[in-house]
């Protein structure tokens, strides 16, 4: 069952994954078009700096889950590393329980935010893209980071529990 | 109970989480949001949270990092790191010692053309490695030169940990790239100078590599050109006003993709792979910021940094001595933290500090990732001795940190030099545009 859970984690992460580098792509794309334009032709892409903020935001969120699933955060390893294993599972459990709660509530506090800038109306300053669709997306892409936790939650419980 | 003392409180805990492996991003953003909403109301840090991530995910001058990263990716994506060290290789790899020395001027180049100095390490120790061990060469000697030389990736521009240093000091990041250059060149020639003197006093340790013709030399040389091209594009484009530091990450990332497509080096898969690659490096340091700003409200709301700034201002000791505590301070905190996550946490606090005693930030800069240079490659968290541990896993943990020793002596000579003569680092800013 656990596995399962991890597969689908691994698997929505994935596509989200997908989904951001479209957005960093996007951002040199954009970029390079700017400036050619403005130094060969004496016309820079209009918007530039709204669409590169937009995309990056669309890349950084959407590759949280996979970022969080290979380990790449930067992180002390080496006094957890020598406590027994199963003060190592307790460790992970209350990590991990700390984590998904800053989770949930950066979740929750992009969809109000998101909420905030549908109601309100609000627009990037030239190009005039609305910008709460791009702020739910960002609270949608972290709901696999929550996942993550979960899994590592309940996988770490198992080991404290398991003689 | 004082808001300093909450702020002293919030540091402990800090550490107390690092300490647990909690991600050096998230502790921050824990710490902080939850300092933040004892000292003012749940609400207000509520809403700074989700502001904040908003904020630093959506910030067009961060743009330039991200960008800076997949120029790294795509350059190692597109064999250019492999070429530098066939050429460092063809000129000096017959000398004795010659395939380390190899390895830190391939370093010096790959860290002209990419940001991070575990990528630097990374890409380098697959390559040098197997032809150190083909020639015999020790496996401290080895081992040790690229983890050290590594550290060469975030000095010599672009530079990740400058990029960000710059955003939190508010300094042009174009003159900080500029200042890293000799600073980087002066690195690499002790660095040299330190195996020639290892091998000097034991031959056996680094034996010569098979000779190489002058023609073979010559036509290696075609190498080092796309690397000259790629970074005269970036730096030079900064320099002469074409773009700014920001834009510069995407030209530079679109143009090590274009010499790959050139070369036939790129496929569809390793394209995708060096693209997520670099999302991946560039989604942790911008959570690694974003973590930092919640934190940096919860220290300015402790008055923390302003205290601190007061207490070091009226110690009666020189500016230098105030500096020399300062490196101090950074050199032991290297030892537990990233050089990157290092700088992010300690800035913001000690800012103040260094406005105050009108330090010239740019130099200062430069100071700071050296001393971060060293916590990548001091136990017991070595970034680049676990990069080069995973490529070498028979090479004993022990036995790479005894080979960083004598390299770490080449940085502290090197802290030392700039701090004597600081001119290395603030002569060349001082023709920057941006």
């Amino acid at each position: 069952m656990l596995d399962k859970f991890e597969k689908f984690t691994r698997r929505i992460s994935g596509w989200f994954e997908w989904v951001g580098m479209a957005g960093l792509l996007l951002i040199m794309l954009v970029t390079c078009v700017d400036v050619i334009g403005n130094n060969l032709f004496g016309s820079p892409l209009r918007g530039t700096i709204d669409m590169v903020q937009l995309f990056q935001l669309v890349a950084i969120s959407f590759a949280c889950a996979s970022t969080l699933i290979i380990g790449r955060h930067v992180k002390v390893e080496f006094l957890v590393n020598k406590l027994p294993r199963r003060a190592q599972a307790v460790t992970i459990s209350i990590v991990s329980l700390l984590e998904l709660g800053l989770f949930i509530l950066i979740i929750w506090r992009l969809f109000v935010l998101a909420h905030t800038f549908q109601t309100s109306g609000e627009y990037t300053a030239s190009a005039h893209i609305p910008i709460y669709p791009f702020a739910y997306g960002a609270a949608l892409a972290c709901i696999p980071v929550c996942l993550v936790f979960i899994h590592e939650l309940i996988s770490s419980l198992a080991r404290v529990v398991k003689r | 109970m004082s808001p300093e003392v909450i702020g002293i409180v919030g540091i402990v805990v800090l550490i107390i989480l690092f300490l647990f492996r909690v991600p050096v991003a998230f502790a921050m953003a824990l710490v902080g949001f939850a300092g933040f909403a004892y000292l003012s109301t749940t609400g207000a840090s509520l809403g700074l949270l989700g502001r904040d991530v908003f904020e630093q995910f959506s910030s067009y001058p961060l743009s330039v990092i991200p960008m800076f990263i997949l120029m790294g990716s795509f350059a190692f994506a597109a064999g250019i790191s492999r070429r530098l060290y066939d050429t460092a290789y063809s000129w000096v790899g017959q000398v004795r010692g010659g395939l380390t020395i190899a390895t830190v001027l391939a370093c010096a180049g790959f860290g002209a053309i990419c940001g991070s100095s575990t990528a630097t390490a990374a890409t380098m120790g697959k390559i040098a490695l197997p032809e150190m061990k083909r020639y015999k060469y020790d496996d401290t000697l080895a081992t040790g030169t690229v983890a050290a030389a590594g550290t060469l990736g975030i000095l010599i521009p672009p530079s990740t940990v400058l990029i960000v240093y710059g955003l939190l000091t508010e300094e042009s990041i174009g003159k900080l790239f500029i200042a890293g250059l000799l600073p980087g060149i002066l690195l690499s020639l002790l660095f040299a100078l330190t195996i020639f003197i290892i091998c000097l006093r034991n031959p056996a340790l680094g034996p010569p590599g098979a000779p190489t013709s002058w023609g073979k030399k010559l036509r290696s040389l075609t190498g080092v050109i796309e690397t000259a091209v790629l970074f005269a594009l970036v730096i030079g484009g900064l320099f002469a006003g074409w773009f700014s530091p920001t834009k510069a990450g995407a030209i530079g990332a679109a143009g090590a993709l274009v010499i790959g497509l050139a070369r036939r080096e790129l496929s569809w898969r390793t394209f995708f792979e060096a693209t997520k690659d670099g999302l991946r490096t560039a989604c942790m340091v911008l959570f690694i910021l974003a973590g930092a700003t919640i934190f940096g409200h919860f220290m300015a709301i402790s008055r923390i940094p302003f205290t601190l700034a007061d207490w070091l201002g009226g110690l009666p000791i020189p500016t230098m001595g105030v500096v020399g505590v300062i490196a101090f301070i950074f050199f032991i905190g290297g030892f537990f933290m990233d050089a990157m996550a290092l700088i992010v946490l300690l800035i913001p606090i000690l800012l103040p500090v260094l406005t105050s005693l009108n330090i010239d930030l740019i130099w200062f800069g430069v100071l700071v990732v050296l001393l971060g240079e060293m916590g990548v490659i001091t136990p017991p968290v070595g970034v680049n001795v676990f990069v080069i541990k995973g490529i070498a896993p028979e090479v004993p943990l022990e036995k790479i940190f005894k080979g960083i020793f004598p390299f770490l002596i080449a940085l502290i000579i090197c802290v030392i030099i700039l701090m004597i003569f600081p001119q290395i680092a603030t002569f060349l800013p001082s023709f920057a545009r941006y």
